[in-house]
């Protein structure tokens, strides 16, 4: 088990955030990701749940053998988003159970929450009451509108967030009304932007300034994500242009298809050099002496037909062989990968030991999309995944709260700690 | 006075050698209020003619992408290709606790303003390089830009419709995503540095931050079940239902995950077009259980929400706890009366832009308020100030430099 949290003492060739201890009140990703950056930089990061309200990543059903019925700890979005942190299960209904939410917090540097704006404050452990036990603790929480204005009560997910911010509707080819990702892009925006908030604070603090409570509203962080493309609206009342693959500064600038069921390759021309390699590697010398095509502003003139001939002429090749190539004659391009892809076929993304083997407590081993964080000097590792509800119970009421073996039982037996699952 | 005062990060310096890679990362820690210095060449940042431009004025016309990304940051000119302009940036190096780069990788080491040069300068630096593939690796010398990032990193193919091209989100949001870990990284390293007196050198990769961006359940998903994510239009294959589904005057995104969350949608439903088969107990709890059903709910649900105008469905399921957002055009957030109580937008007054509105604060400090400390810098606007009131170089020497062409 990480004892990190217990050295406290960040020695040289520790982990950049050892001595660190974070406590969660998260669900879902938009607040769990944030937890899984700090564990994997060596943080204790203690996440509290509920049995009698699971977090929706944990009602996963393996889909190769649906007759298991739902299984808690095998979700793999589960392990993506919450590998390397402890687990206790708590029924905050329970006052006890708030006391010892509140004993835990006084022993931490960070909390997070991401519940519904108001629930903590509900709960007794909003930030004027944890303040109250732990008057350094930093204190981040995020929700979709923030913790004011008339609709900070509202339910919403990423993708709720990815329309309401503008950003599905200013996104994808003009021909299409919004345009939508299967990752929920402000879930993983609205968490790093609460990272930098929360590391920001505590580098404040390290440096003398004392604690304090950051709000997030992850839609006003998705704003800012596009806040440039924003701008014109703002500033001149238009609706900016839906641009889909195309660019104001290159052309060529798109996802041109290749030999093979989807199978794409994307590439970015800026400057005229650039332009005399591409018509080089596609063999097509007459295009250099094409007038539509001589300068950036006559390509940006003729994009449609400049995009229709280069579709004939990539519709022939390999994806990959067209990236190399292109590449070696310096020509931005890349393959649209997907998941395999990625995994299977990128040597570069292997060759950086981007995918990480992850300790599983019921599966041995799984894989993980890896953090980008490179931090070469103190590089990050993550924990065990597969976790239950509740896991870590007994080291963390035991060990870290000092409470014995009849304080936890009774804690059990009013119901304010729920036991472990073994599930 | 260098410190602007108030920020979280007030009493940091921050040297931005950034193109647009990294320009986004700059302005959360200057409007955090660190003390970040843009470098550009003698030049001008490119960036600074980047349509749209504000309308056209008595001083010229300004970049709207330059001045919202470069809010809150000094700036000043340098050329570090000449002897003099590398010993400038070594001396500014010696003052900052980070440095963020975007450079191409290997030509800060031949500069010789590389880690190990710029270490030996400054042994708690830390030296930030955002790259399009990172500092090692078989792709390393690999061109990229936004797109082909995007594209490599897996973004593109689980983005739009199944019958469209893989397409890029608005706005550089690869570029805007590396920016953001990289000020996480940058501060992870600061508070390393601070505690053992060392610096170090932090590689971000654009392809590496998609690929986590976008692959949040990705490989892991993928090798249990053996389904590759694709383009499936607005619906997401993990949640039953959810989409953009059509209304009289427009549409909504309704998604539900929670047991809950569907009860109530299938009650509301059932209420209001008579529906009793949406009541089947066989549809209730995750969402897996409702996922062999996905095209019938749907039915089910268009010709529910077809009887409702946007608005009302919106605030109406809203207040049943029901996830439904509206689908905002960008003057449908300008205008949004939620963002306008919470004071979102943020009016700056720049000397040649004149007073715009910005999008404000992506996050609320309570005792280190966010805030936009000024308005993006024009060309070595802080040259006399930095190198001369600061560095302590004399006036012959800023002109020396200056006929040069160094600054």
């Amino acid at each position: 088990m990480n004892k990190a949290g217990l050295m406290g003492d960040g020695s040289e060739g520790s982990p950049a955030l050892a001595g660190l201890r974070v406590v969660e009140f998260t669900a879902a990703m938009a607040g769990p990701w944030i937890g899984r950056f700090l564990a994997y930089c060596g943080a204790e990061v203690i996440r509290v749940e509920s049995k009698s309200r699971p977090d929706v990543v944990r009602l996963y059903t393996p889909p190769r053998n649906p007759e298991m019925g739902i299984q808690p700890r095998l979700s793999p979005w589960f392990t993506d988003w919450n590998a390397g942190k402890h687990f206790v299960a708590l029924d905050l209904r329970q006052p006890l159970a708030v006391d010892l939410s509140k004993r835990l917090v006084a022993r931490c540097d960070l909390v997070i929450e991401n519940y519904t704006a108001g629930v903590m404050d509900k709960l007794g452990l909003g930030y004027s009451e944890l303040k109250r036990v732990s008057p350094e603790l930093i204190m981040l929480s995020s929700s979709g509108y923030g913790d004011s204005g008339p609709c900070k009560s509202y339910v919403t997910w990423g993708p709720n967030i990815e329309t309401l911010s503008g950003l599905s509707h200013l996104s994808g080819f003009p021909s299409r009304a919004r345009t939508i990702t299967q990752y929920a892009h402000p879930d993983a925006i609205s968490a790093l932007h609460g990272l930098v908030a929360m590391l920001g604070a505590l580098d404040h603090r390290r440096r003398g300034g004392g604690g304090q409570h950051i709000s997030l509203s992850q839609y006003e962080a998705t704003v800012a994500g596009i806040g440039h493309v924003m701008m014109e609206a703002l500033a001149h009342g238009r609706e900016p242009e839906r641009l889909g693959n195309r660019s104001p500064h290159a052309a060529p600038h798109g996802c041109y298809p290749c030999q093979g069921e989807d199978r794409w390759c994307a590439i970015s021309v800026s400057t005229d050099s650039e332009w005399e390699s591409l018509c080089g590697v596609l063999d097509k010398p007459e295009w250099l002496g094409d007038p539509r095509f001589t300068s950036l502003a006559a390509r940006l003139e003729h994009v449609e037909a400049l995009d229709a001939e280069i579709e004939g002429c990539t519709r022939g090749c390999n994806d990959y062989e067209l990236m190399e190539s292109l590449q070696r004659a310096g020509v931005a391009a890349g393959v649209a990968q997907n998941t395999e892809d990625l995994f299977r076929h990128d040597e570069h993304l292997a060759a950086r030991g981007f995918f990480e083997q992850l300790e599983h407590l019921q599966k041995d081993r799984v894989t993980a999309t890896g953090l980008p964080l490179g931090l070469t000097g103190t590089p990050g590792h993550s924990g065990r995944s597969g976790a239950a509800v509740g896991e870590d119970n007994d080291y963390v009421f035991g060990t870290l709260l000092g409470m014995n073996r009849q304080e936890i039982q009774a804690a059990i037996e009013a119901g304010a700690i729920e036991p472990a699952d073994d599930s | 006075m260098p410190t602007l005062p108030g920020g979280a990060l007030s009493g940091r310096r921050v040297l931005e050698l950034a193109d647009e890679k990294g320009v986004y990362c700059g302005k959360l820690l200057a409007d955090m209020g660190a003390d970040v210095i843009k470098v550009e060449p003698p030049t001008g940042d490119r960036t600074r003619l980047f349509p749209p431009l504000t309308r056209t004025g008595p001083d010229g016309q300004e970049s709207l992408y330059f001045l919202y990304m470069n809010t809150s940051k000094r700036g000043v000119t340098l050329d570090i290709h000449t002897p003099e302009g590398r010993s400038l940036f070594t001396q500014l190096a010696r003052t900052a606790d980070l440095v963020v780069e975007t450079l191409a990788p290997g030509t800060l080491e031949s500069l010789e303003l590389g880690y190990e040069s710029l270490r030996r300068a400054n042994p708690r630096l830390v030296l930030t390089s955002i790259t399009g593939f990172g500092q090692t690796g078989p792709h390393r010398d690999f061109r990229s830009s936004d797109l082909v990032a995007s594209a490599l990193g897996g973004a593109m193919t689980v983005t739009g419709e199944e019958e469209d091209p893989p397409v890029r989100l608005a706005g550089t949001q690869a570029h805007v995503a590396a920016s953001t870990v990289a000020a996480v990284s940058s501060l992870i390293a600061l508070l390393a540095s601070s505690q053992r007196g060392e610096g170090q050198h932090v590689d971000i990769s654009v392809q590496e931050v998609v690929a986590s961006v976008s692959h949040i359940c990705g490989v892991g998903k993928w090798l249990e079940d053996g389904i590759i994510p694709r383009r499936r239009g607005t619906g997401l294959f993990a949640s039953v239902p959810s989409g953009a589904y059509t209304c009289r005057d427009g549409s909504v995104y309704l998604m539900v995950n929670r047991p809950l969350h569907w009860t109530a949608l299938a009650r509301w439903v059932h209420e209001v077009t008579g529906n009793q088969e949406i009541l089947d107990p066989m549809f209730e709890g995750a969402s897996s259980n409702r996922q062999p059903y996905r095209e019938l709910l749907d039915l089910f649900l268009a010709d529910f929400t077809s009887r409702f105008s946007a608005e009302a469905l919106y605030r109406e399921g809203q207040s049943r706890h029901i996830a439904i957002t509206p689908i905002n055009t960008a003057a449908g957030v300008a205008g949004d009366a939620h963002l306008a109580s919470r004071g979102f937008f943020e009016e700056v007054v720049h000397p040649t832009a004149g007073r715009l509105r910005y999008p404000g604060a992506p996050y609320r400090h309570s005792e280190t308020p966010w805030r936009i400390h000024r308005p993006a810098p024009l060309r070595g606007q802080h040259n006399q100030e930095i190198y001369r009131d600061e560095l302590g170089l004399s006036e012959s020497k800023l002109q020396a430099l200056q006929a040069g062409g160094v600054i």
